[in-house]
C-alpha cells in the first residue's frame, strides 16, 4: 500500500516535462483569456471538461487520448474529464485535418459549446494539415475554421505531450504565465 | 518451388481457358504466382460468378478497383482480385470499358461482397453498374451528382465542390411503436466519426443503418504523381493502429515490382513488428470489449497491459506506432541486439500477466453472459459478405494470409490459425485471445532465430512502368491490400488501399440487426474492431 502511494506520488507530477523546453512551441491566444474574470478562470482550471472531436485523423491520436484516460496516465486525477456532450465542455480537442464531410458537424459542435471555450489542436494533422495535402475532400488544418488556442503537434503526440499541453491550459487559466 | 508453382499456374490457366471459353481475351502470368485474365466487358459478370462459385478453385474475393487504362487512354480498366487458396495463387480478373459509355453488368448479385466496391467505383470514377440501384457511399449526398468524379485524371486534386443542401436518406421506421435512435457522427466516447441509425421497438433493434466515410480525405488521389517515398509516408498515415501493416504492404508491393529483395534480418524484424502491432491492437480491442460489456476491471487491466506494449514499441522502434521504420528494400533503422533481450524479458512478463487477466475475464459470469450469443453472424453470412480476420475466423472461415499465402518470415514461421465456429462476440473475443498467445510465441521464436547482417539493401530503383503490383498483409483486423501502379518516371500512377475494416463493416451491420438490443451495438462494434480512418481514407 505504502509502495503504491509512493509510486503514485512519484508519477504524479515530477515526471512531466513542465519546466523543459518541450512546451515552448505551444501557441496561445492571450486575448481570449483576458476577457474572462479571475473567478471563472479559477473555477475552470481544476475541472476541465473536454469534448473530443475527430475531424479526419488517422486514429492514432484517438488511441493516445484513450490511453490518457486509462490507468497508466489517468488524467482524472488532475480534474480533467472527457464529457459526452459539447454542452458540458470547456475545452474542445480536435484531431486531424478538417474533411469536407465533417465541416458542418465540426461547426455545430463548436457552436453547441458554452462560452468561454478553448480549442486545442492535437497532432500534426490538426495543427498543420501534414502529411496530408489539400484535396477535394481534405480542407486543411483546424485553425482555418476554428480559433485554436493551444497547439500540441506530434505524429501523434505521446500521452505525456498531450497531458503537458492540457496542464498548461490549466496553468494559463490560473493566470500563470508560460 | 518455382517450377511446381509455374506448373500450377499453367494448369490453372488451361482450366480457366476451358471454363471461360471465348470470353477470355488474354492471360498473362508472372513468377510471383500471379495470373491475370482479361475478359470481355459483357462477360465480366459471368466470369466473376464462375470463379467465385467454382469449388475446385477455392477462390476468395480480395479486392476490386478501377483505374484509367494507361495503355488505351480511352478506356477504364477494372481489376478484380481473388486469392486461390488451393493452388496458392493470385488471380486477377480484368476488363476494359470505353470511357464514353462506362456501363458494366453489376457483379454484386453473384458476388455480394463486391457491393461496396461497386458503389465506391461509381462515386469516384462514374462507372455505372447495370442491374442494381446505386446509393452514394464514399461521397455523401451533398456532393453534386454527375460530372464530378475525383479519381479521374482530369479532375484537379484541390478542386472545391460546394456542399449541396441534401441529407442522407435513412431507412425510416415503418411500423407503429417503432422509433429511431440516431448516433453520431460525433460520438460520446473517444472514437472516430460515423453516423448510425437504429430502428427499435423498446430495446429490440430491427434495422440498423450506418453512414460512414466522414473522414474521407482522398489519400489515393493525394499519392498520384508523388515519388514512392512520399507515397510510403501517406501509406503509414492511412491508419494509426495498423500503420506498420499498411507500410509493409506498400513496401512489399513495390519490392515485388522492382524485384528488390529485402535482407533476411530486415524481413525478420518486420515480422516481429507486425506481430507486436497485432498484440497492441488486440489488447486495445480486448480492453474496449470489456468496457462495452460493462466489465470495468478487465478493461482497465487490459489497457494497462497494452500501455506496457506501447512503451515497448517506443523502446524498440522509437515511435509508438512504428512510423518511419519501413523503407523500400528493408528498414530505416537498426534495432540493437540488447533491445531484443529487453523485449524478450518484457514479453515473458507480459505473458504471465495476460494469463492472469484471461483467467479473471473467463471467470466473470456476468461478463460472459453479456458476450455469449450477442452479435451472432452465421458462416453463410460471413462468407457472403467476404469477411476477413478475426471476425471471419470467429464465424468458422479459415482465412489467414500468413498461412494461405505466406510473406516475410511467415514462410518459415507459420502461426497456428485459431478457429471458433460460434459466430458471436464470445467467439471473436476468443479468437483474439488465442492470437495474443500465438503472437507472443511467434515473436519469442523469431527473436531466437533472428539472423545477423544488414537491414537495408541499396539497389537501383528500376521499375517497369504501368505494371500492376500488389501485396496482401494480415493486419490485426484482417488482411489488407495495397495495389500500386507506377508511371515511367517512377511516380505513383494509381494506388489503391483496401483495408480489413472495409470488408468487415457490413458484417458488423448484419450482426447488429440480428436479434440484438441497442446497448449491444457498441459491444458488437468493438468485437469487430472496426477502424473508420482506413475505411474512409
Amino acid at each position: 500500500m505504502i509502495k503504491t502511494i509512493h509510486y503514485w506520488l512519484k508519477t504524479g507530477r515530477s515526471i512531466l516535462p513542465r519546466e523543459s523546453d518541450d512546451i515552448k512551441h505551444f501557441q496561445f491566444d492571450q486575448e481570449q483569456f483576458q476577457e474572462m474574470n479571475k473567478a471563472t478562470r479559477k473555477a475552470l482550471s481544476r475541472s476541465l471538461l473536454i469534448r473530443h472531436l475527430d475531424t479526419g485523423s488517422c486514429n492514432a491520436e484517438e488511441a493516445e487520448l484513450v490511453a490518457l484516460s486509462g490507468p497508466a496516465y489517468d488524467i482524472s486525477r488532475y480534474g480533467i474529464e472527457f464529457t459526452a456532450s459539447p454542452r458540458h465542455a470547456d475545452v474542445l480537442t480536435v484531431t486531424g485535418p478538417v474533411t469536407r464531410h465533417l465541416k458542418i458537424a465540426m461547426e455545430r459542435t463548436y457552436t453547441a459549446m458554452p462560452s468561454p471555450k478553448i480549442v486545442i489542436a492535437i497532432g500534426d494533422g490538426a495543427c498543420y494539415g501534414t502529411p496530408y495535402e489539400r484535396t477535394y475532400a481534405c480542407l486543411g488544418p483546424v485553425d482555418q475554421f476554428l480559433p485554436v488556442s493551444i497547439y500540441i503537434p506530434g505524429d501523434p503526440p505521446s500521452p505525456f505531450e498531450i497531458l503537458s499541453g492540457l496542464l498548461m491550459c490549466q496553468d494559463i487559466l490560473m493566470g500563470k504565465t508560460v | 518451388m518455382a517450377i511446381s508453382a509455374r506448373l500450377e499456374i499453367q494448369a490453372l490457366n488451361q482450366y480457366l481457358t476451358k471454363v471461360l471459353g471465348e470470353a477470355m481475351v488474354k492471360a498473362t502470368s508472372d513468377s510471383f504466382n500471379r495470373l491475370e485474365v482479361e475478359v470481355l466487358p459483357e462477360q465480366f459478370q459471368n466470369a466473376a460468378g464462375l470463379i467465385h462459385h467454382d469449388t475446385s478453385l477455392q477462390a476468395s474475393f480480395t479486392t476490386m478497383l478501377a483505374l484509367e487504362d494507361p495503355i488505351e487512354p480511352a478506356c477504364f480498366k477494372i481489376h478484380l482480385l481473388f486469392l486461390l487458396k488451393k493452388s496458392k495463387a493470385w488471380l486477377t480478373l480484368s476488363t476494359r470499358i470505353k470511357k464514353e459509355r462506362p456501363v458494366l453488368p453489376a457483379i454484386s448479385p453473384l458476388l455480394p461482397a463486391a457491393q461496396w466496391f461497386e458503389r465506391e467505383i461509381h462515386d469516384l470514377f462514374g462507372i455505372q453498374w447495370a442491374g442494381i440501384s446505386l446509393e452514394p457511399l464514399v461521397l455523401h449526398r451533398d456532393w453534386p451528382r454527375g460530372g464530378h468524379y475525383p479519381l479521374r485524371k482530369d479532375f484537379p486534386i484541390n478542386q472545391e465542390i460546394p456542399i449541396a443542401e441534401v441529407s442522407h436518406q435513412f431507412h425510416q421506421p415503418h411500423a407503429e411503436g417503432m422509433h429511431q435512435v440516431a448516433v453520431g457522427p460525433i460520438h460520446a466516447a473517444i472514437i472516430e466519426p460515423g453516423h448510425m441509425r437504429f430502428c427499435v421497438t423498446g430495446e429490440q433493434v430491427h434495422h440498423f443503418d450506418a453512414q460512414l466515410f466522414y473522414t474521407h480525405k482522398g489519400i489515393e488521389k493525394m499519392a498520384e504523381g508523388k515519388e514512392i517515398n512520399q507515397a510510403l509516408t501517406l501509406a503509414e498515415h492511412v491508419c494509426g493502429l495498423c500503420a506498420f501493416s499498411h507500410s509493409t504492404a506498400f513496401c512489399q508491393a513495390i519490392e515485388a515490382l522492382g524485384d528488390i529483395k529485402a535482407p533476411e534480418r530486415a524481413v525478420y524484424i518486420r515480422t516481429i513488428c507486425l506481430e507486436l502491432e497485432r498484440l497492441n491492437s488486440h489488447m486495445a480491442d480486448l480492453s474496449a470489449i470489456c468496457a462495452s460489456g460493462g466489465y470495468g476491471l478487465g478493461s482497465m487491466q487490459a489497457s494497462r497491459l497494452r500501455e506496457q506494449l506501447m512503451q515497448l514499441t517506443q523502446h524498440m522502434t522509437g515511435h509508438r506506432f512504428f512510423r518511419g521504420l519501413n523503407a523500400i528494400g528493408g528498414l530505416n533503422q537498426e534495432i540493437p541486439e540488447d533491445h531484443f533481450a529487453y523485449m524478450r524479458q518484457t514479453l515473458e512478463a507480459f505473458q504471465k500477466a495476460f494469463k492472469d487477466w484471461h483467467a479473471q475475464v473467463m471467470g466473470c459470469d456476468s461478463f460472459l453472459d453479456r458476450i455469449e450469443s450477442s452479435g451472432y453472424l452465421s458462416l453463410d453470412q460471413a462468407l457472403n459478405l467476404g469477411l476477413v480476420g478475426p471476425p471471419a475466423r470467429g464465424s468458422g472461415i479459415e482465412r489467414d494470409v500468413r498461412v494461405d499465402f505466406p510473406y516475410a518470415a511467415y514462410t518459415a514461421f507459420q502461426p497456428k490459425v485459431s478457429l471458433h465456429a460460434l459466430g458471436d462476440v464470445f467467439a471473436r473475443t476468443s479468437v483474439r485471445i488465442d492470437e495474443v498467445y500465438e503472437s507472443l510465441a511467434l515473436i519469442l521464436n523469431l527473436i531466437q532465430y533472428l539472423p545477423k547482417g544488414s537491414i537495408y539493401q541499396k539497389t537501383e530503383l528500376i521499375f517497369s512502368p504501368y505494371q500492376p503490383a500488389f501485396s496482401v498483409v494480415e493486419s490485426a483486423k484482417g488482411d489488407l491490400v495495397h495495389w500500386v501502379m507506377l508511371d515511367p518516371d517512377n511516380r505513383v500512377y494509381r494506388w489503391h488501399v483496401r483495408s480489413a475494416s472495409y470488408m468487415n463493416w457490413r458484417g458488423m451491420v448484419t450482426a447488429t440487426m440480428g436479434n440484438n438490443i441497442v446497448p449491444d451495438g457498441p459491444l458488437v462494434n468493438k468485437s469487430f474492431n472496426l477502424c473508420y480512418a482506413c475505411v474512409d481514407r
